[in-house]
């Protein structure tokens, strides 16, 4: 009986990797792979030798309570028609996390994102500059402990309208009690 | 005195043939849009559109040359029509060889529109401007086969006396020289820069081409200028082929060879430049060509 | 002058800002089922030769100074129409901390269609509203935009740096 594509997969994984990540499988053509900081870059060399050609994603989680970013590797398999996903994580202190340029190229539109909207630190990424949010003075904004509600009402200072819906109110009411429109 | 008279007279018909234009292209929208199962502009749109071009302010200038190069076209155009013979009537100025002087004339147009639109400095322009040159050579080439054998048949190149020796109706051009006719009618589609060949302006590739940049009263001239060309341009096939008749006929027959460009215009989508001026200088040309073959025939 | 006034609310060419949603009901608009070329609306492809900005959907920063860009580069008379929920007041971004919420702090709107999105027949509905309002010379806001510069420059520097870009007036 042949081995199914994730638990070969997983084979490979710990027969090379024993030592610096710890695999699992998620569910079928699924994994899931712990790594710790400095070991990113070499797990990644590995793993595009193996077949996972294609950097789908790098994403990042704050885990506000832990003190530390996760960030993930979002990785896929088209030999194996297989997916992983590279974790490892950070200090929230000091995010900083070598760049993945060197292994994936594409990772520095995603590196560019990250360091936007986390503010972690990629050391090695020639471009680090702003992409979506122009002219941006915030924290931030996707950490957890930023309060959206409180900067866009310093930011954008939603003028106070209450007068003139009272009177849209009554407009209403008019109609309601069959008066014409004023 | 004389002069004067007929001075004042071109002055006229210049307005006149200019709020012709003006309709001629409101109808044609709205045909356009009945054809898109629209209900359409009023006929009277364009003139509208023209006014408020004139009654904008702080239009953007961007040089001397940008200025001057709506001037150019339109006074371009309106050289052009003092050649052109609307119909029976004499032309302002009448000379044996003046076809070539109102082809030559046809280029002044497009070419001051170039200048103008290059000191734009928008790279959208400057695409527009090269699409037009480059349609140009399609085009000019294919008309000039078309007219050239009714020049050898009635052995003049003065366009009065051609329009004058064809005559009325059973002796319009276009019944011998049908291959010809046909050739101007579809050199006469991209002169007129409708689809197919409408790539030089292509509104949703490169943002209206050679007019991108001017607004207000520079735009008001340029579409004073399209609406004139609409005229001379559906002229000259009318004269050459359709045969001599006084004013009313003329403004009948563009109007209808109007109609048929803008019917066709309104089916069909865009070639790209390259596929255009290889479209022309394969069938309509072949076509022209074919045309030469009457004279030895009818002859 | 009557008749410039006449053609000027009977020929507004537009150009329509396609940010967010509100771009989708734009082509039922502009086609054979609601048609408003009839009322010598057509889209133009740049702002030199529009009198219409159409802003259709929420606008972020990066976007707002597009805009901001695109109506200065308009030749005067010229209005603007915002569109939907989320350029009145924020529409379901009022808590993002990157969408600007009140579009008539930073450019001059003449009207705002109500909607999340407006229907084809609301967008008619303004275009006949504003066509009324031009006849009767109250589509002022273009003026309001020159006479108070500074104030919607200084609202506008409070979300982006205006000196980067910012096209003399």
């Amino acid at each position: 009986m042949s081995l199914d594509v994730e638990e070969s997969i997983k084979q490979d994984i710990d027969l090379r990797l024993k030592d610096i990540a710890k695999c699992e499988i998620q569910r079928e053509r699924r994994l899931k792979l712990y790594t710790g900081k400095d070991r990113v870059i070499p797990v990644l060399g590995f793993l595009k030798s193996y077949g996972f050609i294609h950097l789908a994603a790098i994403s990042c989680v704050d885990w506000l309570d832990d003190g530390e970013f996760e960030i993930v590797y979002n990785l896929w398999s088209y030999r194996d028609k297989a997916g992983i996903l590279v974790k490892t994580r950070i200090s929230r202190e000091n995010p900083e996390i070598d760049t993945a340029i060197p292994i994936y190229e594409i990772a520095e539109t995603y590196e560019r994102e990250i360091h936007e909207m986390f503010g972690v630190n990629f050391p090695g990424n020639p471009n680090l500059t702003s992409l979506f949010l122009e002219d941006w003075n915030g924290p931030p904004p996707m950490r957890k402990d930023f309060d959206t509600r409180k900067y866009a009402a310093e930011k954008y200072g939603m003028r106070d309208l209450t007068e003139q819906l009272k009177i849209g109110m009554d407009k209403i009411k008019g109609v309601r009690d069959g008066d014409e429109i004023l | 005195m004389a002069i004067i008279i007929k001075i004042l007279e071109y002055i006229l018909i210049a307005f006149g043939v200019a709020i012709l234009g003006l309709i001629y292209g409101g109808i044609g929208r709205k045909i356009t849009a009945r054809i898109q199962n629209r209900y359409g502009p009023p006929f009277y749109q364009n003139i509208l559109d023209v006014l408020k071009l004139f009654g904008k302010r702080n239009e953007a200038s961007h040089g001397v040359m940008f200025d001057l190069g709506p001037v150019i076209a339109l006074t371009g155009i309106l050289t052009s029509l003092m050649f052109l013979p609307l119909g029976s009537s004499t032309p302002l100025i009448s000379f044996e060889g003046d076809i070539f002087v109102l082809f030559y004339l046809l280029v002044v147009s497009p070419l001051g529109m170039a200048l103008g639109a290059g000191e734009g400095a928008n790279p959208n322009a400057t695409i527009g401007i090269a699409r037009g040159l480059t349609m140009m050579l399609g085009y000019e080439l294919v008309l000039f086969v078309s007219i050239i054998p009714l020049m050898i048949h009635y052995d003049t190149a003065s366009f009065y006396k051609l329009v004058q020796m064809q005559g009325t109706f059973p002796n319009w051009n276009f019944f011998p020289f049908f291959l010809s006719a046909f050739a101007g009618l579809i050199a006469l589609q991209g002169m007129m820069g409708l689809q197919p060949f409408d790539v030089v302006v292509a509104p949703h590739e490169i943002a209206s081409g050679p007019m991108v940049e001017y607004s207000g009263r520079f735009l008001g001239l340029l579409q004073l200028w399209h609406a004139i060309a609409v005229i001379v341009e559906t002229g000259i096939i009318a004269d050459a082929f359709l045969g001599n008749g006084g004013a009313g006929w003329f403004i009948l027959k563009t109007f209808s060879l109007f109609m048929i460009v803008i019917m066709v215009a309104a089916i069909f989508p865009r070639f790209r430049i390259g596929q255009a001026v290889k479209f022309y200088w394969k069938y309509p040309l072949i076509i022209g060509l074919l045309g030469f073959l009457v004279l030895f025939i009818w002859r | 002058m009557g008749l410039f006034k006449f053609s000027r609310s009977r020929s507004l060419w537009m150009m329509h800002f396609c940010t967010g949603c509100g771009a989708i009901e734009m082509p039922p608009t502009m086609t054979s089922r609601y048609d408003m070329e009839r009322f010598g609306i057509i889209p133009m492809a740049t702002p030199r030769q529009s009198d219409l900005l159409l802003v259709t959907g929420y606008l972020t920063v990066k976007t707002l100074k597009r805009v901001v860009r695109s109506y200065e580069q308009m030749a005067e008379p010229k209005y603007v129409i915002a569109f939907g929920s989320c350029t009145m007041r924020g529409g379901m971004y009022w808590d993002s901390y990157n969408t600007v919420k009140e579009l008539d702090l930073y450019i001059p709107v003449d009207i705002y269609i109500n909607g999340c999105m407006p229907r084809p027949e609301a967008i008619i509905d303004a275009f006949i509203k504003l066509r009324d309002m031009i006849d009767k010379g109250e589509a002022n806001a273009w003026k309001n935009y020159r006479d108070n510069l500074d104030w919607y420059k200084q609202n506008q520097a409070k979300v982006f740096d205006i000196n980067k870009w910012s096209a003399k007036i």
